[in-house]
């Protein structure tokens, strides 16, 4: 039966009980007393009916949310009609007796959004069959096709596309692209248009960065991608400063830990420029001028320093303070300026460039000494380790020396704690509190309080970096954590949450998806390709020392970004397919008037793979109807908790939808029936021979290198079975059992060690982590910093706060953290910014008509009351929102949760809310800084180094459009 | 008279409420998306305040509304009274229009020609006066840097002297002695609609598809069936609440009459009577009366609600300069407006008790109550819902 029909029973059920008491109430029998017996209770069997299941069942949600919750669906009648949080994650103290046990639990994770997946699932939103584009793009007409005529056109057209010359080489396989976001919300759906992409030579593009969801200080500072702690260790923290994170509105499974935390006496600072929904239970809320944040830390740091506030030994051992930069130059001392370097190695590979000093002040005569940890040092050798008493070195913090480098030159080389206190001191109070219009005294007292606080921690939200210096913003925020001492410790540390970068169980996840391996793969930084490819138009040069595009083509050239199809800049290839897949790449594009109006018509092929229509479905040709988060299984991992969840198909596939998974594997078979063969140069310089006419066969069969057997991925469980058994996060655990079940008892009959049981908390984590998980603690990051002394991947092996590139040094002169202000190119009087907001996950359930209910019912735009009476703009007029980039219509809602001079519209709004893309004020903005490469911590990888697609720097202006009539007095007259 | 052997009672903590709204559609999920008469209504909603609540403006006309002492059903003067204070608030401008989307014509889902390229709200919010019910989200009062607002979730209180049950003319809403929910008895009920204005806290609705009116049912059948689930009795907007601000319990009466409900509360709050073993078992009975630190909403409306509020603390004030005050920013005196322990209490009792509270939450957090604390935090599940208890031997 059908949703609709099953309610239309229940409906016609209800009503036909009425009608017969209708006739019963002739008599109106009596009742003595209601406040406790009460003759006439048989009507109440009518709710007790409704709420009766057939079974129940396991899932969670595959959206870019961070969540990863675990749900219960029950069905009646073969048809989903509730859900309700499983509520059953284990407790991280399972090992503690019951008295003795802190951390209150995770359970129930979940949100409003969650609590109706059943509307996508049953809703007019559900795509129910292979759709084929009939006019032109974005018109919405769509033709019903047959999975077969749909896929052996994709098929065609993608071998057609591979199958055309260029001057450079006789097939383009790199114009066919892949986007799809977020592995971790759904790691097989995600993994299998990957592996379809290796096997045949496409283009997997990043997430991360593009979203701006990178944090950049983190892979410059740290040498890591993000590594934060789980929401349980909030609780552990005394002082949590929360800057530009709105946890109430887009960690609505977590924030219970941080007011937790703030009744166990936690003190909460809430920073952000408007009186967000998280700053009601903060202790204090400090309103700053949007984008100053990093300011602000360096006013704290300039405090903490000089008061002698900062953690001494810490800094000492755990960061690049106290290492050697020359004066002459501004490099960092080498050991290659002693030796010389390396005879035959490139500088990028040279351990002798990669080799930094301390000055020891524990020798018997002073001097410069080899940093233990540094990048260099083998991992094999006892010098890789941050535990300096063992080598008998006391490094000097500060002072400045002589040395003596090769070929007798004497340079004076001092500590970087030197030269920060120099950059410091442009940031006393006084000075910030002119940057970010924070009291001096307030500066100043929040930075003793941080210092005394331990541990004290920052979580950092998409509020700070989602701005073009979001790099020097995160390294201003990190050195306030590591001066302190707090990174590396329970309950303290710089803690980001924008995105869903961490896949815990990546060794099976990159195995399954790129099983010629990664080397052979290519890989691209959306941003750039999007950059090119839409022909942005750069609107920052006069900010530049050179402009944009000569950056750009310089990393290119040098190999440090990759630019996919090869020779884009030079021979103007363009890419031709492009396949989209658990994102909404087109609808939440920066520049969208540049990637709609000038990247979109380059593709001959765009192919949406999607449970719902959404806007890149509907701007797509050919759009395959996948399963919704009920049909399937799958896997679901978050960095906010540590535990390892399924999606099981609760209910069967509904109408012709199929798994994702199962759609890549037909689609191989599809391309496989064309029997086309190519000989492919792949990025490690070795040759690929593509035959497509064994190509089913080299989707499902997988030869793994990590387990040395040979696994038949064909089916979805089994491949989720392999990803688990191939990680060392998960590799203890299984998907086994039944599940659907009638009642709680039949769950015994799930093995105990299936996560189909429970949830499973990693019992340990693979070398990419920065810390171990263990019993009784909830995870925090860089535990193996402090507690094994382990060197990070940076260059100074330690935390970076100097970086010597050659831009970063001379060019931007970003050496060291400083306060670069917001880029304010647009000439326009309001900041715009459009955060994440509690009712969609970016563009899901904005359409969704349950939760528009509960909002404003479409689109809304917020103004202080001061912007709104200069403009002559009443509360819920229909306003027009735009600059020189674009222009987007909206109904305006007059809050004075907002400053004046800011507007705020959350994200994600779908295309066809709208009367053009909510992006369309943007442009897309790449920091050169970001662009550098092959220096030692910073080297393009897929989402842990490449641009930001920032866009909190956008200004615009907002005029009258129309004022609509009140609600129809007919309409109204409707009593209750 | 009869007894309520046992009253469900609930306590929600708004310094742990983050506004998510997961319980309202934890609720509409489950018993109001099944007809479209159901569509506008929020058995459970979450309002910010200060705002006009829902439906709109729902404090400013409640005189009348309530339970006259002694009398389970209203005179006929009384009913008088009720039907010319409290006015039918019309659906589309004080509940919000349940807006329908013209889907059909924008999203081509199984093929064809899409005749619109937006989808837009029907009936359309339009025009200054627009409301629906969460219109006001986040909107609050005064000026930034000092501007203001908090949440407020409210479900049926199943008020000790329920409203809807003294207004209904044809007898057909009741508390079940076994647990105290008040029900409307969905054979017997015929729209009248005095039970929706007899509730002071509008939280009786009528079903304009159906012809009669609904309200909370307290998923009583899960109160009364938990089907193996461990926290299985309690409501779905307290199992899926995310942030873990609601508590329930029962509480059991000494006497044998409801109308002792009140004396009662008064006396343990006083301390003029401790809790008996049975009402001990419950956080929601400590909070109320051994921490005091749970209050009423609007209790001068006489209808002696089960549903208790822990007040919400707010980040002090900032001065022009920008410096910290000692003043938090929600005035005490909005908050004493909002919540009190009893009808009778004064507005400077109810300033005091609120004073007293953010007290007696600001000890537990230096470590001088941990008690309290231990509840406040609610560690586990079966801190918070214990509804099994009152069913334990």
């Amino acid at each position: 039966m059908k949703r609709r029909e099953f309610l239309k029973f229940a409906t016609v059920a209800a009503g036909a009980v009425a009608a017969k008491d209708a006739l019963a109430f002739d008599y109106l029998a009596p009742v003595g007393d209601p406040l406790g017996h009460y003759p006439y209770r048989g009507w109440e069997d009518l709710y007790r009916a409704l709420w009766s299941f057939d079974w129940f069942g396991r899932t969670s949600h595959s959206v870019n949310c961070t969540g990863s919750c675990t749900w219960r669906g029950f069905v009646k009648n073969g048809i989903l009609f509730k859900e309700e949080q499983f509520a059953d994650y284990p407790e991280i103290e399972s090992n503690l007796p019951p008295e003795q046990r802190k951390l209150p639990v995770y359970n129930p994770r979940g949100c409003q959004k969650g609590a109706n997946h059943k509307e996508y699932v049953y809703g007019p939103q559900r795509v129910k069959y292979p759709l084929v584009r009939v006019g032109a793009r974005g018109q919405g007409f769509f033709r019903k096709a047959t999975w077969d005529e749909a896929l052996g056109l994709v098929a065609s057209k993608v071998v057609s596309a591979i199958d055309t010359p260029w001057s450079g080489g006789s097939h383009s396989p790199d114009a066919v692209t892949f986007f799809a976001a977020i592995p971790a919300k759904h790691h097989i759906t995600l993994s299998g248009g990957f592996r379809l992409a290796n096997l045949i030579g496409g283009v997997v593009c990043s997430f991360y960065d593009w979203y701006c969801d990178l944090p950049p200080g983190e892979p410059m500072t740290w040498g890591v991608q993000t590594d934060s702690c789980e929401s349980a260790d909030w609780f552990n923290s005394k002082y949590i400063l929360i800057m530009g994170a709105n946890l109430m509105e887009t960690r609505i499974p977590d924030s219970h830990y941080f007011v937790e935390a703030r009744y166990r006496g936690a003190k909460i600072v809430m920073v952000a420029p408007e009186y967000s929904p998280t700053s009601i239970h903060a202790d204090l809320f400090v309103p700053i001028k949007p984008g100053t944040d990093g300011a602000l830390c360096l006013g704290m740091a300039n405090v903490i320093v000089g008061e002698g506030r900062f953690d001494r030994a810490y800094v000492k051992q755990f960061t690049d303070l106290p290492m050697l930069v020359r004066t002459d130059n501004g490099k960092i001392l080498r050991e290659a300026d002693f030796v010389g370097p390396t005879p035959g190695l490139a500088p990028d590979a040279d351990p002798r460039m990669r080799k930094v000093y301390l000055w020891n002040t524990a020798g018997e005569v002073p001097g410069p000494v080899i940093a233990p940890g540094s990048l260099g040092i083998p991992h094999n050798d006892p010098r890789w380790t941050l535990d300096l008493a063992r080598f008998g070195i006391d490094p000097a913090l500060e002072g400045s020396f002589t040395v003596t480098l090769q070929g007798g030159k004497e340079v004076t080389v001092t500590t970087v704690f030197e030269l920060m206190k120099e950059k410091l001191a442009a940031y006393s109070p006084a000075a910030v509190s002119g940057i970010t219009g924070i009291d001096a005294s307030l500066v100043a007292d929040m930075a003793r309080e941080f210092a005394a606080a331990k541990p004290a921690r920052i979580i950092e939200g998409a509020g700070t970096n989602h701005y073009f210096h979001n790099d020097l913003i995160n390294r201003a925020q990190i050195l306030l954590v590591a001066l302190t001492g707090n990174v590396g410790t329970p309950g303290g540390g710089f803690d980001h949450y924008v995105g869903q970068e961490k896949l815990w169980a990546e060794h099976g996840f990159f195995e399954l998806s790129f099983p010629l391996g990664r080397p052979k793969q290519r890989f691209q930084n959306t941003t750039l390709w999007t950059y090119a490819h839409a022909d942005v138009k750069s609107d920052i040069d006069s900010i530049l020392p050179r402009p944009l595009m000569s950056y750009i083509r310089e990393s290119v050239a040098n190999g440090w970004m990759p630019l996919w199809p090869k020779g884009t800049l030079d021979n103007g290839r363009d890419p031709k397919v492009l396949f989209v897949w658990g994102a909404n790449y087109l609808n939440q594009a920066k520049g969208y008037q540049d990637v709609e109006g000038k990247l979109w018509p380059k593709l001959d092929l765009i192919v949406d793979l999607n449970f719902r229509m959404d806007s890149t479905a509907m701007y797509a040709d050919v759009v395959l109807p996948a399963g919704s988060h009920f049909e399937k299984f799958d896997l679901s991992t978050t960095d906010l908790h540590t535990y390892v969840h399924p999606f099981t198909p609760i209910i069967n596939l509904l109408h012709q939808s199929k798994s994702d998974w199962q759609i890549w594997r037909e689609l191989a078979g599809a391309l496989q029936q064309t029997g086309f063969k190519f000989t492919d140069p792949v990025p490690d310089g070795s040759t690929v021979t593509r035959d497509f006419s064994t190509l089913q066969s080299q989707f499902d069969t997988h030869h793994s290198r990590i387990l040395g057997t040979t696994w038949d991925v064909s089916d979805d469980r089994n491949t989720c079975q392999f990803l688990l058994s191939a990680s060392p996060e998960t590799d203890r655990f299984n998907i086994a059992g039944p599940h659907r079940f009638a009642n709680v008892g039949e769950m015994s009959s799930v093995p105990g060690d299936s996560i189909i049981k429970h949830p499973q908390r990693f019992p340990r984590t693979s070398e990419e982590w920065t810390s171990d998980i263990k019993e009784g603690v909830a995870y925090y990051g860089f535990q193996r910093m402090t507690e094994h002394k382990r060197p990070l991947l940076t260059l100074a092996g330690r935390q970076q706060f100097y970086l010597d590139h050659d831009w970063i040094l001379y060019d931007f002169k970003e050496q060291l953290p400083v306060h670069k202000g917001p880029v304010d190119i647009d000439q326009y009087p309001l900041r715009w910014i459009t955060p994440h907001g509690r009712w969609s996950i970016h563009s899901t359930w904005r359409d969704a008509k349950f939760q528009l209910r509960l909002q404003r019912g479409r689109p809304i735009v917020y103004l202080s009351p001061n912007e709104a009476r200069a403009r002559g703009l009443l509360d819920n007029d229909y306003v027009t929102i735009f600059n020189n980039h674009g222009r987007v219509d909206a109904h305006l809602c007059i809050t004075p949760r907002l400053p004046d001079g800011l507007a705020m519209m959350y994200h994600g709004w779908e295309r066809y809310t709208l009367n053009d893309g909510w992006q369309s004020p943007t442009n897309i903005r790449i920091k050169p800084t970001q662009l550098v490469g092959k220096y030692a911590q910073l080297n393009f990888r897929l989402n842990y180094w490449g641009p930001t697609g920032n866009q909190k720097d956008t200004r615009v202006d907002i005029r009258f459009k129309r004022r609509e009539s009140s609600v129809s007095s007919a309409a109204a007259s409707s009593a209750v | 008279m009869a007894t309520i052997q046992k009253q469900v009672r609930m306590v929600f903590d708004l310094n742990k409420c983050i506004g998510c709204h997961t319980c309202s559609m934890a609720c509409k999920t489950m018993w109001t998306d099944r007809n479209d008469g159901l569509m506008y209504m929020y058995w459970n909603n979450v309002e910010t305040r200060p705002g006009k609540g829902y439906p709109k403006g729902f404090e400013d006309a409640a005189s009348g509304a309530g339970f006259p002492d002694g009398n389970p059903y209203l005179t006929s003067d009384a009913m008088k009274k009720v039907l010319t204070d409290n006015p039918l608030r019309p659906i589309v401008s004080h509940y919000g229009a349940a807006w329908e989307y013209n889907y059909s014509e924008v999203l081509k889902v199984e093929g064809g020609n899409a005749s619109s390229q937006m989808l837009v709200p029907s009936p359309e919010p339009n025009g200054p006066d627009a409301y629906a019910s969460n219109w006001d989200e986040d909107v609050g009062r005064e000026q930034m840097p000092n501007n203001y607002y908090f949440y407020v979730p409210r479900i049926c209180n199943h008020c000790t002297k329920p409203g809807c049950v003294a207004a209904c003319p044809r007898k057909a809403a009741y508390k079940r002695e076994e647990d105290g929910v008040v029900l409307i008895d969905q054979d017997r009920c015929r729209g009248y609609r005095y039970c929706v204005k007899g509730c002071p806290y509008k939280k009786s609705y009528y079903n304009p598809r159906e012809k009669i009116s609904q309200k909370c049912i307290f998923c009583y059948p899960r109160l009364e069936d938990p089907k193996g689930f461990p926290t299985g009795r309690h409501s779905f907007c307290f199992t899926q609440c995310t942030g873990r601000i609601r508590y329930a319990g029962f509480f059991q009466p000494a006497s044998a009459t409801s109308d002792n409900f009140e004396a009662e509360h008064r006396d343990l709050l006083s301390g003029a009577r401790s809790l008996s073993e049975f009402n001990a078992r419950f956080n929601v009975n400590r909070l109320l009366y051994e921490y005091k630190v749970a209050l009423r909403l609007r209790p001068e409306f006489g209808t002696q609600p089960n549903l208790f509020y822990v007040p919400p603390l707010s980040p002090p004030k900032l001065s022009s300069s920008g410096s910290v005050s000692s003043e938090q920013r929600v005035p005490i005196g909005l908050l004493a407006e909002l919540f009190g322990d009893y009808a009778g209490q004064s507005y400077s009792e109810r300033i005091a008790r609120v004073g007293e509270i953010f007290e007696k939450i600001e000890d537990a957090r230096a470590g001088r109550n941990p008690g309290l604390l231990r509840i406040l935090i609610a560690r586990t599940e079966q801190d918070r819902l214990q509804l099994d208890l009152g069913f334990a031997a």
